[in-house]
């Protein structure tokens, strides 16, 4: 039989059992559907949490004052070290060859007053580096002014939760702030960017780093990030900074360095395999579908002994009953895949549309898995039922016996 | 017609076609026992992280310093109104208070002779042992701040003993924390990790003496353990009206372990729910299987409905019968799937003997419910389809 013959042949025979067909083109599409949805929801999220971590850029090292002789565990990120990271230090990493910028961070809470109001209030003290390592820009005003890092002003920016909390819509440049014991003018407001490292900017006052250090009557700082001029640089980069910074402590090692590709690979990682493991779950369901075609074709076969009979009667070979009637649970499989796919899409659009913020996209391993998978269980589960039909003696199945 | 006669009748009709029920039923297991197996693994994750936290005891109240705004990362950072250790012991005189064990935790050198290990420091009280449900394998607790400067003792983790003094005896050793003199008084006894925390790869030193280590004024967290007799409302009530005596204002929060597992208990049941609900996608293919097999099953015995009908079955008996079928099928589905289930989860107790996997009667009765539902569902439509059948016609089909 030519193909083309095959193909008339199969879609008059779904047609002919249309409820049956219909059926059977739903399971697998819900099957595929769920695969999709499912792997690309997993996907979505993995670039959402990737997207909001990546502002600080590749390029950038995060030093963290405290060491921790376990590999593979937490970093001490509680930024307590028996010896302070200090500005000095700061310095004379900016000093080394290759290091583009470095910005110092102070954090702490302190109580901000203005315009009658008061809040408990997140301080971070930083330089102008920070903000372009973090692609902050200024919505109003300017940013914090060039200073050597040990000079303190009494300049502040604000982030815009700050400004609405204590200030509504009235402006805001020019005007003093209250933090803690000492006051600043508020010189900027920070336009508004996602959260980063669980530190919401939007809810900060941030002032010259050294303001910070007096405020918070402390030497050391919490975090110091360094930018590399290339990214090549990174790996020769890392000891050179480790050697800078024990030869500055005395000979002790005492600091932990880490890249945002390190934090993020973990992130990355287990959401990578939460997405495999959630595709997964919905990939039963396709085996499930497959034992469905399985079923429809034994019944199929049944149904159909007489025309076996009469169709070998004809002189047709094992062959080709076996083709026609994995031939007929492919096509199914395949309409119902291409089904699935777009009822898959069609919902991932929707929720895109609903929630725009939310990246969708299908990795393209789930894609090719699900209709692969689903074309595989076919044929796997219509292999049998097929066979049974290919070995019928013709003379009994034309008198309609299936068991010979 | 007699409910064993209904009985009999699927029975001998499933029995006829063998394979296709093999097969539906099939596929109604494998939905089931995803459900099941998700469902019950969920509900051990959460047994496992509930357990880990509980760990602690559950009469505790922690405060951090800066309020609830701030996400709780407050201690880290800091702060221009700290959390003093004499905060922490002002606690101490509260009705019902039990243990106050106030944290500060850092990381830093720890040396002994030649051997350094740069590992966990936690600075705190006499109280931690006990608070916390730590033993002491070796030796004695920290010593008590409130007395006056605390001497500088140090207690070793297990794994930090091992580590610098190996098979040697610890106890009244000097070592270095930090480049200050300690001496051993305690080894803590085993304790393994919690959620990724390596408890045993920790230093334990006197709160005072850590504060001046990391050259802060302000601890990290206090820890209040209170006697049985109060509600965790009211304890956190009287620890809150002290705090703001002292601070003038609230500027710390509170979390009770009540609140702390309730949220924790919330979020990880509704996992639980979801995982299971991804697990039903495979029901509900099941269960369109069960839909296609038994349309298929009325339109070829349409000539026995008609029969049927014909000796004086009514609508109602025929649409029974199928429906039945259906429910038959489905539940002996549900009973294959849990048999499944149970054994995946049996080797997988053997495997990984930590995480706490049972088999609750209630869900396992619930999965049965919930197959009978879905033979039920999806019998609907075949059924009414053989009810509808016209007798006169149905017969003339043969």
């Amino acid at each position: 039989m030519r193909s083309p013959d095959l193909l008339r042949f199969n879609l008059r025979l779904l047609t002919g059992q249309w409820f049956r067909t219909l059926m059977t083109l739903l399971a697998t599409a819900v099957g595929v559907a769920a695969v999709l949805l499912l792997t690309g929801m997993g996907e979505g999220a993995r670039r959402f949490v990737l997207e909001e971590f990546n502002l600080l850029g590749n390029d950038v090292l995060i030093v963290l004052p405290g060491r921790k002789e376990t590999t593979g565990g937490i970093p001490p990120l509680t930024g307590e070290g028996t010896r302070d990271l200090t500005l000095a230090d700061a310095e004379a990493v900016l000093k080394l060859p290759g290091v583009r910028a470095v910005a110092p961070l102070v954090v702490g809470l302190t109580q901000a007053e203005a315009a009658g109001r008061n809040r408990e209030q997140m301080v971070v003290g930083t330089s102008l580096e920070f903000f372009r390592i973090r692609q902050l820009g200024a919505a109003q005003g300017r940013l914090l002014p060039e200073l050597p890092l040990d000079r303190a002003e009494a300049v502040c920016v604000i982030g815009s939760d700050v400004r609405r909390a204590l200030f509504d819509q009235q402006p805001v440049l020019g005007r003093w702030l209250r933090t803690g014991d000492r006051r600043c003018r508020i010189i900027g407001v920070l336009e508004d960017r996602g959260v980063s490292f669980g530190t919401d900017m939007k809810d900060t006052v941030i002032i010259p780093v050294a303001s910070a250090q007096q405020l918070f009557n402390t030497q050391g700082l919490f975090r110091l990030f360094v930018q590399v001029r290339h990214l090549d640089l990174i790996d020769s980069l890392k000891p050179e900074i480790l050697d800078l910074i024990q030869a500055r402590h005395q000979g002790e090692r005492d600091i932990t360095l880490i890249s945002q590709d390190s934090l993020l690979g973990v992130f990355d990682d287990v959401l990578q395999l939460l997405t495999l493991a959630v595709g997964a779950i919905a990939a039963i369901s396709l085996v499930v579908a497959g034992i469905l075609i399985m079923n429809i074709t034994l019944i199929s076969v049944s149904q159909r002994t007489p025309e076996i009979g009469l169709l070998k009667a004809l002189g047709a070979s094992e062959r080709q009953v076996h083709r026609l009637f994995l031939s007929e649970a492919l096509m199914m499989t395949l309409i119902g895949a291409a089904l699935g796919v777009v009822i898959g899409y069609t919902l991932l659009w929707t929720g895109h549309w609903l929630w725009p913020q939310f990246p969708v996209s299908v990795p393209l391993w789930a894609l090719a898995g699900a209709v692969l998978l689903a074309l595989a269980v076919a044929l796997m589960f219509a292999w049998l039922p097929a066979r049974k039909a290919a070995r019928l003696p013709p003379v009994l199945a034309l008198k309609g016996i299936t068991d010979a | 017609m007699r409910s064993a006669d209904y009985l009999r009748l699927t029975l001998s009709s499933l029995k006829s076609s063998r394979m296709r029920a093999g097969l539906t039923i099939l596929g109604i297991a494998i939905g089931i026992c995803a459900v099941v197996l998700l469902t019950t693994l969920g509900e051990g994750l959460r047994l496992y992280v509930l357990e880990n936290f509980s760990q602690f005891g559950s009469r505790i109240i922690a405060i951090n310093p800066g309020k609830s705004q701030t996400g709780g990362t407050g201690g880290l950072l800091a702060s221009t109104r700290p959390l003093l250790v004499e905060d922490a012991w002002s606690l101490q005189q509260l009705p019902y208070v039990e243990y106050v064990v106030p944290v500060v935790q850092g990381s830093g050198a720890i040396e002994y002779g030649n051997r350094v290990r740069y590992t966990d420091i936690i600075g705190s009280g006499s109280d931690m042992a006990p608070a916390w449900r730590f033993e002491v394998a070796q030796g004695r607790s920290l010593p008590d701040g409130r007395n006056g400067y605390p001497q500088p003792w140090a207690v070793l983790g297990h794994k930090v003993k091992q580590e610098l003094f190996a098979e040697k005896s610890a106890l009244g050793q000097f070592i270095r924390v930090g480049g200050e003199r300690y001496r051993v008084v305690g080894i803590m006894a085993e304790k393994g990790q919690m959620l990724g925390f390596d408890l045993d790869d920790i230093v334990y030193i006197p709160v005072e003496r850590a504060l001046s280590l990391f050259n802060r004024t302000g601890v990290m967290e206090i820890d209040v353990t209170y006697r049985p007799g109060t509600t965790a409302q009211e304890m956190a009530e009287r620890v809150r009206q002290r705090l703001i005596a002292r601070h003038g204002v609230e500027d710390f929060s509170l979390v009770t372990q009540d609140e702390m597992l309730q949220s924790l208990d919330r979020i990880l049941a509704i996992l639980t729910v979801a995982i299971g609900g991804l697990g039903g996608i495979s029901l509900v293919v099941g269960a369109i299987g069960i839909v296609t097999i038994m349309v298929t099953t009325v339109h070829e015995r349409r000539a026995e409905i008609g029969l049927f009908r014909a000796i004086g079955a009514t609508r109602r008996q025929v649409m029974w019968l199928f429906l039945g079928e259906a429910i038959l099928l489905a539940l002996i589905g549900g009973l294959v799937g849990i048999l499944i289930s149970g054994l995946a989860l049996g080797l997988l107790a053997l495997a990984m003997p930590d995480l706490p996997i049972q088999l609750d009667p209630f869900y396992l009765l619930l999965a049965l419910l919930l197959s009978a539902l879905v033979g039920l569902i999806s019998g609907v439509l075949p059924a009414r389809r053989a009810a509808g059948l016209n007798p006169v016609l149905a017969l003339q089909s043969e």
